[in-house]
């Protein structure tokens, strides 16, 4: 690892604009020894390597250079993930056609009921719409939607379009409430409004704690019979007015002797991509603690709304949640614990703090079982993958509390992280990522394609852990890459999952394929037919099938 | 002989869509140029959600920049993004073209985007030197997102590309120009395997084939900031006004090759695509007519390995069973007439575009159908899956957004087109020419294999 310049991170200048105008002087200077990898200079405080007793976080929250292929996303975007796992409402996207249709259903984050969530619902702006305004478009179509879907609730989302032609969502929202007798809920998101989808994550937030946590469903109207037989897409459609927050983990009949009522928790952040809440679930509920709502995974409507009878919240993405879990204690006096169920360690930590929060012996005793239990069952299946995956170096470059929370799991299946990094962290997401790596971990903070290619090029990881936008790209300059976003499709939370991390990984890493990819770091691959090994992939195809023969690992 | 039932959306809104927004188009039609990098003049999201697209469809790494429009932008203009978003882009990556593209708010806030293009053109003389500045072009490209669709921006980005960098006429070429509409990269490569049999050099507008297929392994051309290998030259584009003639493959991709018709008298003809015997049989006539080549063995021969294709297939396994068709508007009508040669009836053929090219197109093509064809005019998934329900078809051909009604209504449902994300390959094998039309016939016959005859018994039903 190169050593690093000093920190850059200096708050006084941190409101400095760094659209750097008409004049370009940034640009043509050369690379600078010692840097992290060449780029502009206003980005440059972006980078910092980790030392023992420094500053050494790195200037985050800043908007993004003009003109860059930037991987962030906008306000809009970030209020419809943190959204969107709400499986039973409808979520009506008001703006022209494109942003509905760049984003619906491409959340892997599962249901166990309706499948409404998964559909796609725009306003569909036309030009006269935005030259008279779009408020009518809107009422029209809440109403429509409300009769054809029968919805719990619908989100109304804000584009960039809505915000410059200044509908007004909320009295919309307001007066479709009362027409339809449904909750219509409004999202201000419009999409330029910040420089990342972090205060879309914010946003939505404030959506629930407005206009959905601890509210009562308004009184339902009859509706006029639905229009060209169109029958709702959602396998069965429950009503929640009746059930009390005890029986919403019904489907798990088996374990509900154990659930106690006064040890009902909501779970922050956790979407259930690929289906992570029903592995932790089980896991709660072996403990003796019951769910009342997950914000947002697996989630109906009027689960959130009873949000606010829970005793704890735990906070699983600390970066999207942070927000509400703390209006949440303000507001309803609900404590908050930080959990992490990714990896062994980190969720062990995370059911002992749980069990030490509600002070209670037997769930104590509980959890130790289950923590002994479990890490025996997996310890001998994760040794083969350790075996290949020790010593190798892992960069992450996400969208959340992954920048943190990935790393003690790497570190257990004997990875080393070479980088880590978000594209919208906070300067208190940089202190969690400070706090959790080793000193020599590189920190960024929203690189470009470009940069993001250079770091590879330069530090050449053994894998990179990312999103889609950024894993073809890892691939073509022969890195591995294994997915921990929206796409992924095992289960990586709890103990269990993390079997399934650990074999996701591997299979990365230890692709024969990588036998015949250039090095990035060799200059030039004169003859393709040479096969030059990289020198830090060692593969060994048949102790790879020979550890599959042993560990069945099934996904979930 | 039938006829078409034209029908249009019936509800505001809508629900599951099949187009997208015009700058979608743009950026696909931008990533076509070698060294060309779209700069999307809008927020974040427009530019991310389409890279995530694309990535979800190429399976390929995609380049597309943006202005960052915030806040102030919409309040004070994005005259300041976009300037110093082409000084960034032009300096750290030296591309040969910027396509600068419009998105709502910019059309919107009313920014000028030629004017500001102006601006930052001298900017960049400044910093670069006049030479340096000179190689790299920088084409506005209106896209407002409000009005039309997708297909509508890749007619638009393909007429300002044309516009921006076509020369005046020198020395007339042998070339001919193909505007080939929002194909996959094995179409493109089909054209111009096509093309070589003829003998006849082609000027792709533009060619994404190398671009959004591009083999791991350094490039000995690009250097990094790498750009793929491949793609449509500046130097081509602007000798496209001494070409024979261009040919654009689909209906809706038809402006830039009017508008080298009109301004440099270099014929044009437009769509259809080559999907199915006639089809192709016309795109055949038209490279002769321009070239006054003749149509080589070779050619003939795989127009007979389709119809020798089709006659083993078609009438055993295929004949008299429904089929609806949806997605891109010129890929449709040309799936539907192809499903016509083979005996199948198109019962219903839906896309989100409201074209009137579409709706002759389909007009003709029910003329060869024995059935009348429902023809749903700017609809969405929504609509469809409604319309299935009442009258259910034995086979869906379009692309994978339409998987979960197609799973839901238990009909099966062959991929084609943009996106396919739930299937490997589906981007590099064609279903263009004669030899696409032959892929496609083995991908729709497997369907139907896998679907309505029994697995155990196939040597009694060869």
């Amino acid at each position: 690892m190169q050593k690093n310049n000093k920190s850059h991170h200096n708050p006084e200048k941190g409101d400095e604009d760094v659209i750097s105008s008409l004049d370009l002087p940034d640009i043509e200077i050369p690379e600078i020894p010692k840097e992290v990898i060449s780029t502009l200079k206003s980005r440059k405080k972006h980078m910092c390597i980790k030392k023992e007793g420094n500053e050494s976080t790195p200037a985050c929250n800043q908007a993004s250079v003009p003109g860059m292929v930037t991987q962030r996303s906008c306000v809009y975007g970030g209020a419809r993930v943190v959204l969107m796992p709400i499986t039973d409402a409808i979520h009506l996207v008001h703006g022209p056609l494109g942003c509905a249709s760049c984003t619906w259903d491409i959340r892997g984050s599962r249901s166990s009921g309706s499948e409404l969530y998964r559909n796609g619902f725009s306003t569909d702006l036309q030009e006269k719409d935005i030259v008279f305004g779009g408020e009518k478009k809107l009422l029209e179509t809440i109403i429509e939607l409300n009769q054809l879907f029968k919805p719990s609730a619908i989100f109304v989302y804000a584009t960039c379009v809505v915000g410059l032609i200044g509908d007004d969502l909320k009295s919309v929202c307001r007066e479709a409430t009362e027409i339809t007798g449904s909750r219509v809920i409004p999202v201000q998101s419009e999409g330029f409004r910040s420089v990342n989808k972090s205060l879309g994550h914010q946003l939505a937030c404030d959506a629930l704690l407005e206009y959905l946590i601890g509210t009562e469903p308004p009184q339902k109207k009859v509706n006029p019979p639905q229009k060209e037989g169109m029958k709702p897409l959602q396998k069965k459609m429950e009503t929640f007015e009746k059930i009390l927050p005890q029986k919403m983990t019904s489907e798990d009949d088996v374990l509900e002797s154990q659930v106690t009522s006064d040890t009902c928790v909501n779970i922050l952040g956790e979407f259930n991509v690929a289906g992570d809440l029903w592995a932790i679930r089980p896991l709660l509920e072996k403990i003796g603690v019951s769910i009342q709502a997950v914000i947002t995974g697996d989630s109906r409507v009027e689960e959130i709304a009873n949000a606010h009878l829970a005793h704890l919240n735990l906070v699983q993405c600390q970066k999207s949640s942070r927000y509400l879990a703390d209006s949440m204690e303000e507001c309803y006096s609900i404590p908050q614990v930080r959990v992490n169920f990714f990896g062994v360690e980190e969720t062990s930590k995370s059911l002992i703090s749980i069990a030490e929060f509600f002070n209670d012996p037997v769930m104590m005793d509980a959890a130790e079982n289950l923590i002994e239990l479990e890490t025996n069952r997996i310890k001998d299946a994760i040794t083969p993958y350790r075996q290949r995956l020790t010593g190798k170096q892992v960069a992450v470059y996400v969208g959340g509390n992954k920048a943190w929370s990935l790393i003690r799991a790497f570190e257990e299946l004997g990875m080393e992280v070479l980088m880590t990094g978000t594209q919208n962290g906070l300067p208190e997401d940089y202190q969690r990522i400070k706090e959790t790596v080793r000193d020599g971990t590189l920190i960024v903070d929203d690189a470009n394609a470009m940069e993001l290619a250079r770091l590879l090029e330069k530090y050449h990881p053994d894998l990179l852990v990312s999103g889609a936008k950024e894993k073809y790209m890892s691939l073509k300059m022969g890195v591995a890459f294994c997915d921990f976003n929206h796409d992924r499709i095992s289960s990586f939370a709890g103990f269990q999952g993390f079997l399934n991390f650990a074999r996701e990984v591997d299979r990365a890493v230890s692709s024969p394929v990588w036998k015949y990819t250039p090095s990035i770091k060799g200059s030039v691959f004169k003859n393709p037919l040479e096969y030059p090994f990289k020198s830090k992939t060692i593969f060994n195809a048949k102790s790879q099938r020979e550890s599959n023969c042993k560990v069945s690992l099934k996904p979930q | 002989m039938s006829c078409a039932n034209v029908m249009k959306r019936d509800r505001t809104a809508v629900i599951n869509p099949l187009v997208t927004c015009q700058p979608m188009g743009a950026m696909y039609a931008v990533a076509g140029i070698r060294r060309g990098l779209p700069l999307v003049h809008g927020s974040q999201g427009c530019s991310t959600f389409v890279r995530y697209s694309f990535s979800r469809h190429f399976r390929e790494p995609s380049e597309i920049a943006v202005t960052s429009l915030h806040e102030d932008a919409a309040v004070f203009g994005g005259r300041k993004n976009l300037i110093s978003g082409i000084g960034n882009l032009a300096v750290r990556f030296k591309p040969s073209v910027i396509g600068a593209i419009s998105t709502c708010s910019s059309e919107i806030i009313g920014d000028d985007m030629e004017g500001f293009i102006k601006i930052a053109r001298e900017d960049l003389k400044k910093k670069m030197g006049e030479k340096e500045a000179e190689k790299i072009k920088i084409v506005p490209i209106s896209t407002p997102s409000f009005v039309e669709n997708h297909f509508r921006g890749y007619d638009n980005a393909i007429k300002a590309l044309v516009t921006n960098l076509a020369q005046d006429p020198g020395d007339a070429t042998e070339k001919i120009n193909i505007i080939p509409g929002m194909v996959n990269p094995g179409d493109i490569r089909e054209i111009k395997h096509i093309m070589s049999l003829m003998g006849v050099e082609g000027i792709v507008l533009t060619d994404i084939s190398d671009p959004f297929d591009s083999p791991l392994r350094p490039s000995a051309t690009e250097t990094r900031p790498f750009y793929p290998k491949g793609g449509t030259t500046v130097e081509e584009i602007a000798d496209s006004s001494n070409s024979l003639g261009t040919i654009s493959l689909c209906g809706y991709a038809g402006s830039g090759a009017l508008s080298l018709e009109k301004k440099y008298d270099v014929p044009a003809a437009v769509g259809p695509i080559p999907i199915g015997v006639q089809n192709t049989d016309q795109f055949l006539r038209n490279l002769k007519k321009f070239t006054d080549l003749e149509i080589p063995d070779s050619l003939l021969d795989e127009r007979g390995l389709l119809i020798d294709s089709m006659a083993d297939l078609a009438s055993r396994y295929l004949f008299g069973r429904k089929v609806a068709i949806f997605g891109d508007p010129a890929i449709s009508a040309g799936i539907a007439r192809f499903v016509c040669e083979l005996g199948m009836i198109p019962s219903v053929v839906c896309t989100g575009v409201e074209n009137l090219e579409f709706v002759s197109e389909m007009e003709k093509v029910a003329k060869e159908s024995d059935e009348p064809v429902d023809v749903m005019i700017g609809s969405d998934l929504r609509a469809l899956e409604v319309r299935l329900e009442e009258d259910p078809v034995e086979l869906m051909i379009g692309h994978s957004d339409g998987r979960l009604f197609a799973k839901h209504l238990d009909i099966p449902l062959v991929r084609v087109g943009y996106p396919v994300y739930d299937r490997a390959g589906y981007h590099r094998v064609p279903i263009v020419g004669y030899n696409g039309s032959v892929n496609l016939i083995d991908r729709i016959t497997n369907t139907v294999f896998d679907k309505y005859y029994d697995k155990e018994h196939w040597k009694l039903q060869q």
